[in-house]
């Protein structure tokens, strides 16, 4: 829908005459969304899902630490997605689970469930580039991507691992985000992303994320089966592996409010 | 207290046999503490360091799709306190979700409450005070509990058989006050002593960014009055009955929480009167481009019947908490919680220094250190500072 309005707003500006570079600018700007738009539309109806995530630190020396944890996502049309993340290791963070309402422009709503206390505690949901659980995922690459998050620019068609890619620029259009921008890499045919490249807030190359695996559930939706984040500047990396991956289990709203946190196992 | 002794054996036994023969979800942990004072006691705990060991542990077993039952037993065996070495189930729980509500029944543990140094309106349970020196370990408490969650609200309600005790360091125990606190003699209020039955209920709900509740209590007070004992020259528990209403409320505006707990309660045996803690936390998250996340606290605690000049054993009367706590977002998960409780009437400061770090992927090991100073000359714990080293095994 938005796409058909800018095209309109394009057509119009050559009528008046705009320069080319404009014309181009806005062209692309449009492009940029439309494919974003179309990486989501092809999320849209999971209705649910839930996994299993393990994920292995890796530090510069090659020194490896694990963390497993259990997602819940609910897909809320309209609005961002609710989630939630059960910790299972390490052993001194089981039970230890995080809820997030997120939302594409107000800002997110988080709460945090300590087992030892059995408090749920609501949080502040600023720390977008704050490491999450130690790894080089920040809080806002495994939070809830959506279009509305992002302003985007198409950069132009490559290759990636055989596959024909789109490659558009995304630039947070939230608050405290840790990057100035992202390139995606988006591959045509299905419509997925394959790889991201990050760069922090000096604009200089930061982390690179490539998705594998990827598997198609319901005959729709695809995920990927592994991911791998390498910092460029640590010389870190973690390796996510998601397995169990099920669909419209009937997860509803009472299992994603905060007093839902008290009763997970 | 020996009835309890002979039952829970038993009903530990129940729990395993039961245990044997389906599919327990185990969890928990083995730590070993050490302690070491820092000078010698003015009372006849006249040790200088301490050994002990503890356990948690909680065995959780789903019976059908919405029926589940957890069973947390504890243990401390302490070198040098009796007192310390106890025996409690945390919890020993039955737990039914139903479409729109749930409920419990067994023994439970229940946390409300915003605040981050004292938690006036968390009233369900006793406090395990020969745990540590904050209230954040608790005795599990008889209750049913009946739960539902509504468009306009999260209600709660409970019945509360059964009345525990607080424990107290006994006379070899470290830290302690200088009076040996005589849980021997605990004195009741109500004819009824422990067997009182207490209810409780609290209606909470989220209202965008303000996470707001009130509650209603009525019963024995967790907390005794402490009666000095002419006769034995110790101090006395003594429970009285309370009426206590109150709200909590916190506000998350980006890196602000703002907080606040008040009571009001109302009693036969002391002065009616209100509490309240009140403060807010704010975080600096990646410090000078690092991934360390530094957290301000700042809480002032306050109980009226300071200005009315009503004598209370309350602490905490004016007094003003400040916090720095440091987490690094490491691999190892390595954080540390500065803070100080200042007493806004002169006397005298706690200091305290939390700090843990985990070690490979099932150990933690956490630093305590709690100093008192500037202390009047009739303080309670002139000489109990003390430093502290837990090695935490997970499973």
């Amino acid at each position: 829908m938005k796409l058909t309005k800018l095209s309109t707003a394009a057509t119009l500006l050559i009528a008046f005459g705009a320069t080319a570079t404009s014309i181009t600018a806005l062209a692309n700007t449009a492009r940029g969304l439309e494919i974003a738009t179309a990486v989501d539309e092809q999320n849209d109806g999971f209705v649910d899902t839930t996994s299993t995530m393990q994920m292995t630190l890796v530090n510069r020396s090659g020194k490896k630490s694990e963390r497993k944890m259990r997602a819940r996502t609910l897909e809320v049309p309209g609005d961002g997605d609710k989630s939630m993340s059960i910790f299972d290791q390490p052993a001194d963070v089981q039970g230890t689970a995080s809820l997030t309402h997120s939302h594409a422009v107000k800002a997110d709503e988080q709460w945090l469930y300590l087992p030892a206390l059995k408090r749920v505690k609501r949080i502040s949901s600023k720390n977008k580039s704050g490491p999450f659980m130690g790894s080089e995922f920040a809080f806002e690459d495994i939070s809830s991507q959506e279009v509305n998050k992002y302003t985007y620019e198409y950069l132009g068609e490559d290759e990636f691992d055989g596959s024909k890619v789109f490659k558009i620029e995304s630039k947070p259009a939230y608050k405290h985000s840790g990057y100035t921008r992202l390139i995606n890499w988006i591959d045509q045919e299905r419509m997925i992303s394959l790889k991201v490249e990050y760069f922090d807030r000096k604009n200089a190359p930061l982390k690179i994320l490539t998705f594998s695996d990827h598997q198609q559930y319901l005959d729709k939706f695809w995920r990927a089966g592994t991911l791998e984040m390498i910092n460029l500047q640590t010389k870190k990396s973690t390796l996510i592996k998601f397995s169990d991956y099920q669909f419209k289990t009937g997860l509803t709203d009472k299992d994603f409010n905060s007093s839902a946190l008290k009763r997970l196992r | 207290m020996t009835l309890k002794m002979q039952l829970l054996p038993l009903l530990a036994m129940a729990a395993i046999s039961t245990a044997a023969s389906a599919e327990w979800d185990i969890r928990g942990n083995v730590t070993g503490q050490a302690q070491y004072f820092t000078e010698n006691a003015n009372h006849t705990g006249d040790h200088k360091s301490n050994v002990s060991l503890s356990s948690e542990i909680e065995l959780y077993q789903s019976l059908t799709d919405s029926t589940s039952i957890t069973v947390t037993p504890f243990f401390r065996i302490d070198q040098q306190d009796e007192e310390r070495t106890h025996f409690d189930f945390r919890e020993f729980l039955f737990h039914q979700v139903r479409e729109n509500w749930e409920w419990k029944i067994g023994l439970g543990k229940v946390f409300w409450g915003v605040a981050e140094s004292v938690n006036l309106i968390d009233v369900i349970n006793q406090r395990d005070s020969v745990e540590n020196g904050d209230s954040s370990e608790k005795l599990g408490q008889a209750m049913i509990n009946v739960f539902t969650s509504r468009e306009w609200g999260d209600v709660e309600f409970y019945i509360l058989p059964g009345f525990r005790e607080r424990s107290f360091p006994g006379e070899d125990g470290r830290p302690r006050p200088s009076l040996v606190i005589d849980t021997n003699d605990a004195r009741f209020e109500s004819d009824d002593k422990e067997h009182h039955i207490d209810f409780a209920f609290r209606v909470s709900k989220t209202l965008g960014d303000w996470d707001v509740g009130l509650h209603a209590f009525t019963g024995t007070a967790r907390t005794p009055e402490l009666v000095f004992n002419t006769n034995t020259g110790k101090l006395i528990p003594f429970y009285y009955q309370k009426n206590q209403v109150g709200i909590d409320a916190q506000a998350t505006f980006e890196s602000w929480l703002l907080k606040a707990e008040i009571i009001g309660i109302t009693a036969d045996r002391i002065e009616n009167h209100a509490e309240l803690v009140t403060g807010f936390e704010y975080s600096f998250y990646g410090i000078a481009e690092s991934d360390i996340d530094l957290g301000v606290v700042a809480e002032w605690l306050y109980d009226d019947r300071k200005n009315n000049n009503v004598p209370s054993t309350n602490p905490f009367q004016n007094d003003l908490l400040i916090g720095l706590r440091f987490a690094l977002n490491d691999e190892q998960s390595s954080d540390a919680l500065l803070g100080v409780i200042t007493d806004l009437d002169g006397d005298g400061e706690i200091l305290s220094l939390e700090a843990n770090r985990r070690i490979g992927s099932k150990v933690k090991a956490s630093l305590d250190m709690r100093y008192w100073v500037n202390q009047p000359e009739n303080s309670q714990f002139a000489n109990e500072d003390y430093l502290q080293l837990e090695l935490a095994y997970f499973f």
